[in-house]
């Protein structure tokens, strides 16, 4: 492979595959940090009780619905 | 980090597609593993050194295992949320 096919169709489509994959990993990186802090308050132990699970739950669901929400409103000021 | 291999001047490129795209996975791979890596040291720190003695007791040792466990426990619950199915 030559330099010039860094750019074929092919590659063009692995790194916009690739892409979308980061941004992916970054979000559920990015959210879990967040909804850690939230909801794990005390020591980790063997495993989540049943209300720190829900939080990580609810916590992610609630994140898309903020996100969407703030979206809306920076649309309706425009 | 040099992982692709250069070629002998004047030769050609031996490097496919399919090596190409091979390569940057794995780079790419390795690079989200180091960012978790920091991501999850930080928090266990954070959680379980609270006073930091003159060595890591045993209660600090096993705090810290349980915490990874849990973080990792913790990715799949939210990746599952948001994209329902677990992702690596």
């Amino acid at each position: 492979m030559d330099l010039s096919e860094l750019n074929s169709p092919e590659m063009q489509k692995f790194y916009s595959e690739e892409q979308q994959k980061a941004v992916i990993t970054e979000t559920v990186a990015k959210v879990t940090s967040e909804c850690w802090d939230k909801c794990i308050t005390g020591t980790p132990g063997n495993k989540f009780s049943s209300s720190e699970a829900s939080c990580l739950s609810n916590c992610a669901q609630r994140f898309v619905e903020t996100n969407m929400l703030i979206w809306k409103r920076f649309q309706s000021m425009q | 980090m040099d992982s692709f291999s250069s070629p002998s001047p004047g030769s050609s490129q031996q490097m496919s597609a399919q090596d190409l795209k091979k390569q940057l996975q794995s780079q790419l791979a390795l690079e989200y593993a180091q960012q978790f890596l920091e991501t999850v040291r930080g928090k266990c720190f954070e959680k379980c050194i609270t006073k930091p003695g003159s060595s890591l007791s045993g209660s600090e040792s096993s705090c810290i295992s349980r915490c990874v466990d849990r973080y990792i426990e913790a990715t799949g619950i939210i990746s599952k949320a948001l994209f329902g199915g677990s992702q690596h």
